[in-house]
């Protein structure tokens, strides 16, 4: 915990300074740029001319794809399967989000409020968590809730004995809560330790000065805390819907491992159509529709955070 | 009652710590265990008298060094070059107003939001054409461009957190530009990069999907793909827990060590992130 | 109409063999045009064994001078390294084994290089029939069969003993009287007993009573696929099939095929480092299982299962006509890379992989070898006679276009699986009829 952080808080201090070039900017952008380009300008262009092909396994081995316009998004809308992984998705991602937020505040507040060594603990073992690479977590969580031999089952069925054998992955419910349980595990370090970095920020005598005024210690995290830590909050939430909304190593996991049936969400449904059936239209125009709804989804902080960078 | 509450709250901060590290623990203490101690029906809490064979049968074929290779130089390459182009384009985000900057932000904002599963033939195709499969170049190559969009993001924060008088009275001070840079800007920064820097060698060493598709040779596997196959071999028959508990392990160990290097300046770069947002 | 199978040529093949094979061996002509050519191949999973793979690359250096690469692929990804690669000459493998179930969908759209001139050199009609079928189009042959598997039941002998069992059921309809029966009486009082543990989703095992009442999941006429659940015979099948998962099994309704083997052992009745003895795990007197699944079955002696014969039987589960029921083959087959650069390489290699010793290595790892000549390297121990018997009535998943998809979607595992629930069997078949039908026919 070395150099202190660089605490400069007015954020308009970004004026145009006359003496560089306007092409200075363009020239530090043009990396990040090309690499851009020519990592992901192919494959979209793909997914474009895909989704508006028929593009099946037999196009993939060469013969030609035939233009069908705006056929596959008509098929898209049309199919009631389409709507049912759209909810489940969104269902899954706020639930997500929401638990991972408020698990990671709570962290970030019993971090700060604890003397240094608890919080050293708690910020290994979060940091543990954090570093443990994605393959091995999913597998970890298997081991820990397997039906037959699992640690979990044990300790349960001291308390409820049919749950002795209970197969977890075995149910839609058993599924996400499985799936849940392991996305919020690995998302809350990072939440947890970022707002915690926020809540150092706060300056004490704040803190100190509402308490002499009388104020309860929900009313100091609700009308002092929390605003302050605004903009932390708002970052993290939209990355949390982010990456939640288009969760996949986790939930494909545990579906090769056992899956209970229709629990697909958008990341493994597109797989499952363009893997599975070779379908690759109908997956580039889900892709296509996923994108969109993402950022329609986000539009609100979207809107905020350039409101705040203005 | 202070105190009580404080104990209170030391123990739920504890309950916390031990909830979060125990599947890194039931990890580690299942990989000493003989599959034949693991099925039995009351869990081994303590792998006392657990011994080094599944480590000894997971490393024998000598692949996990190879993949150890493979992804750190993949991990090393994507993190080293995704700083300075981040840093790059978050100085000019943060620092200059200029045409096309907004659309430049939403655009990086958004390609995080396109999900990944419906590209893999047209990467395929595109490394395949330029001959640049089963090369780290070419998995690099895939993952910069998929971490540079929030690491960006994230380096704007810290670079807009630096005042620029601050380097302008070093140069007035007889400093050149990037004397100026090196000497003033660049120690500040330091942990917004290793903050930027933990969480590519996160995504970087994490990856499987498009190094599946990319990485084919049996020897140029990542240490993900190496773990899939591992498991997926187990699995064919019975699942040997304790063998794959070694091999998921040996994958998180490497993290873990750069975690615990790391640590202190990524806490205070995480603050200074905070600040910002 | 080229679903017709005419299988049974296995049983009897294996009584003849000795009489005219080894002699009969593909010529070693290593054709000039494939010397030096260097060859890649995939195997899938780790079923060929380490022996297997050595002989491949030493005779196939041996006749072209070229190096042979084998590379082993999951069958996890698979399809998406098929499609992929296959069609990048660069890349392509040059021979690859591929999944019976997922042959037709490849080989319709060209994938695999038309090997008809080849079939009769590499074996012909002693090609296991209904593996040929599902690598053809159009009358010409592109993947032939690589290995066949089949399944079988493993059971414990002092449990339907305990029950009342001396000899095993001789018709189908008895053998489903009794698992119910010996689940009822529950000899040997056991937590969660199975007489036949059959997971609700294990449609490649339970499939077997559909074939047993001659029922299919689906035909070919007048040049279309249609499901066929709605079959009376078919109906009839899956009927019973729900009666066993209803009175005899435990299997949660999601367990597929893996690993049904932990639940006849008495894997956990062992000393404990305090002395005391663990509860029991075993909890099924029957399973169905790929045929070496008898490794993973037996008392534990160190770390080891060691088969023991007074415990554990192996029984081929019957028919009501006399005949064994009609399995769902496990297996896979092999073929040539429509890209390959390396025709002459990869045609080598085919009769390598076709000839005499080669099929006899294979036999004698207990894969089933594909032609019928070798079958009886597999040996004559009893698990050797019950997937010779087994394989000799087994059927394959329809060779339709879609059938890879059908498979993708999981509603094949959603349909046993709501079979399995109790739910109304005719109902639930025109529903899934009405389903997977058009997806049957969709390249």
């Amino acid at each position: 915990m070395t150099a202190a952080a660089p605490v400069e808080v007015e954020t308009a201090a970004r004026e145009l300074n006359p003496r560089r070039f306007k092409v200075a900017p363009y020239l530090l952008i043009a990396p990040a740029i090309v690499m851009l380009v020519v990592a992901l300008g192919y494959p979209l262009g793909w997914q474009l001319y895909t989704s508006l092909h028929h593009y099946g396994l037999a196009q993939q081995f060469g013969r030609p794809a035939e233009f069908v316009g705006i056929e596959n998004f008509a098929t898209l809308f049309g199919s009631s399967e389409t709507w049912t992984v759209v909810i489940r998705s969104l269902i899954f991602c706020l639930v997500n989000a929401g638990l991972t937020l408020i698990i990671g505040l709570g962290a970030a507040l019993l971090m700060k409020a604890v003397h240094t060594v608890v919080r050293l603990i708690i910020q290994g073992a979060m940091l543990l968590a954090w570093a443990t690479p994605v393959t091995a977590a999913v597998t970890i969580w298997i081991w820990l809730f397997d039906w037959h031999h699992g640690v979990v089952n044990w300790v349960l069925a001291h308390f409820w004995p049919s749950m002795a054998h209970y197969n977890w992955l075995g149910s839609q419910f058993g599924f996400y809560a499985v799936a849940t349980l392991i996305v919020v595990w690995m998302s809350v370090p990072f939440v947890a330790l970022s707002i915690y970095a926020g809540l150092t920020q706060v300056p004490d005598e704040v803190m100190e000065a509402a308490q002499i005024d009388g104020a309860t210690a929900w009313q100091r995290l609700t009308r002092i805390t929390l605003p302050l830590i605004r903009p932390v909050l708002m970052i993290v939430a939209l990355l949390q819907v982010i990456w939640d909304l288009r969760v996949f190593t986790q939930t494909r996991m545990l579906q090769d491992y056992q899956d209970p049936l229709n629990v697909d969400l958008l990341g493994t449904y597109i797989y499952r159509v363009g893997i599975g059936r070779s379908d690759f239209s109908m997956a580039s125009a889900f892709s296509i529709f996923v994108l969109l709804l993402t950022v329609a989804l986000s539009w609100f902080y979207v809107r905020q955070l350039i409101k705040e960078d203005n | 009652m202070p105190s009580l509450r404080k104990t209170l709250v030391a123990f739920a901060a504890i309950v916390m710590a031990a909830v979060w590290a125990f599947p890194v623990y039931w990890m580690v203490s299942s990989s000493l265990l003989s599959n034949v101690t693991l099925s039995r029906s009351t869990p081994t809490w303590f792998p006392a008298g657990g011994t080094l064979s599944n480590y000894r049968a997971v490393l024998a074929d000598g692949r996990f060094g190879d993949a150890l290779w493979v992804s750190l130089r993949v991990t090393l390459l994507t993190v080293f070059v995704v700083l300075i182009f981040a840093f790059l384009a978050a100085l000019a985000i943060s620092r200059f107003k200029f045409r096309g900057r907004k659309s430049f932000v939403l655009a990086l904002l958004f390609i995080q939001m396109l999900p990944a599963e419906g590209l893999f033939i047209a990467q395929y195709k595109m490394m395949a054409t330029t001959q640049l499969l089963n090369s780290v170049i070419g998995v690099s190559v895939l993952y910069i461009a998929a971490i540079i969009p929030f690491t960006v993001w994230m380096l704007r924060g810290f670079v807009a957190g630096i005042p620029a008088e601050l380097e302008e009275a070093a140069q007035i001070d007889g400093c050149s530009p990037t004397g100026a840079f090196f000497r003033v800007t660049f120690p500040l920064l330091a942990p917004g990069l290793v903050a930027s820097g933990v969480y590519a060698f996160l995504q970087a060493w994490n990856e499987f999907t498009i190094a599946l598709v990319i990485m084919q040779d049996p020897v140029s596997r990542t240490l993900p793909l190496w773990l899939r196959a591992f498991i997926e071999g187990s699995r064919a028959r019975e699942i040997d827990w304790g063998a794959v508990m070694a091999s998921s392990t040996l994958v998180a160990v490497p993290v873990i060590v750069f975690f615990m290097v790391v640590q202190g300046r990524m806490t205070s770069g995480l603050v200074a992130g905070a600040v910002k947002g | 109409m080229r679903r017709k199978i005419a299988a049974a040529l296995l049983a009897a093949a294996t009584v003849i063999t000795m009489a005219g094979c080894s002699d009969d061996t593909p010529n070693p002509s290593g054709t000039d045009t494939a010397k030096g050519q260097d060859i890649t191949f995939w195997l899938i999973g780790g079923d060929t064994p380490q022996s297997a793979r050595d002989y491949l690359i030493e005779e196939y250096n041996k006749r072209t001078g070229g190096t042979l690469t084998i590379v082993e692929q999951t069958w996890g990804d698979i399809i998406t390294k098929l499609t992929t690669n296959m069609p990048d000459a660069n890349n392509t493998p040059d021979v690859t084994e591929i999944g019976n179930t997922q042959s037709p969908s490849f080989t319709n759209v060209g994938a695999f290089l038309d090997i008809s001139d080849m079939y009769q050199e590499l074996g012909g009609t002693k090609l296991l029939q209904s593996f040929v079928d599902v690598g053809m189009v159009d009358g010409k042959n592109y993947t032939l069969p690589y290995y066949f598997g089949s399944r079988y039941m493993f059971y414990r002998k002092d449990v339907w003993e305990a029950a009342g069992y001396t000899e095993m059921p001789t018709t189908l309809d008895a053998f489903n009287a009794a698992v119910i029966d010996i689940t009822t009486k529950n000899p040997l009082g056991i937590a969660d007993f199975s007489g036949m543990f059959l997971g609700g989703q294990d449609w490649r095992d339970g499939v077997s009573w559909v074939f047993a009442n001659g029922g299919e999941l689906a035909k070919y006429e007048n040049g279309q696929w249609a499901m066929t659940l709605s079959d009376p015979n078919t109906i009839k099948g899956l009927q019973q099939l729900q009666d066993i998962q209803l009175r005899a099994s435990m299997a949660p309704t999601t367990a597929r095929d893996q690993s049904p083997w932990l639940y006849i052992n008495d894997s956990d009745s062992m000393t404990n480092d305090d002395g005391t003895t663990s509860a029991t795990a075993l909890s099924a007197a029957t399973i169905m299982a790929p045929g070496w699944a008898h490794w993973s079955i037996g008392d534990l002696e160190g770390d080891a299962r060691v088969w023991n014969p007074d415990k554990f039987g192996t029984y081929v589960l019957p028919g009501n006509d006399g005949k064994p029921a009609p399995v769902f083959a496990g297996g896979s087959n092999v073929g040539i890379s429509a890209a390959s650069k390396n025709v002459e390489g990869a045609k080598e290699l085919m009769r390598i992989i076709f000839s005499a010793e080669y099929q006899q290595i294979l036999g004698q790892n207990g894969l089933g070898p594909a032609n019928s000549d070798y079958v009886n390297s597999l040996g004559n121990d009893e698990f050797a006679k019950a997937l010779i018997e087994s394989a000799s009535n087994s059927k394959l998943t329809p060779a339709a276009v879609g059938w890879a998809g059908v498979e993708a979607t999981g509603k094949l595992e959603e349909f046993f699986a709501r079979v399995a629930e109790g739910g109304d069997v005719v109902a639930l078949a025109a529903e899934y009829d009405a389903t997977l039908t058009p997806l049957l026919n969709q390249a």
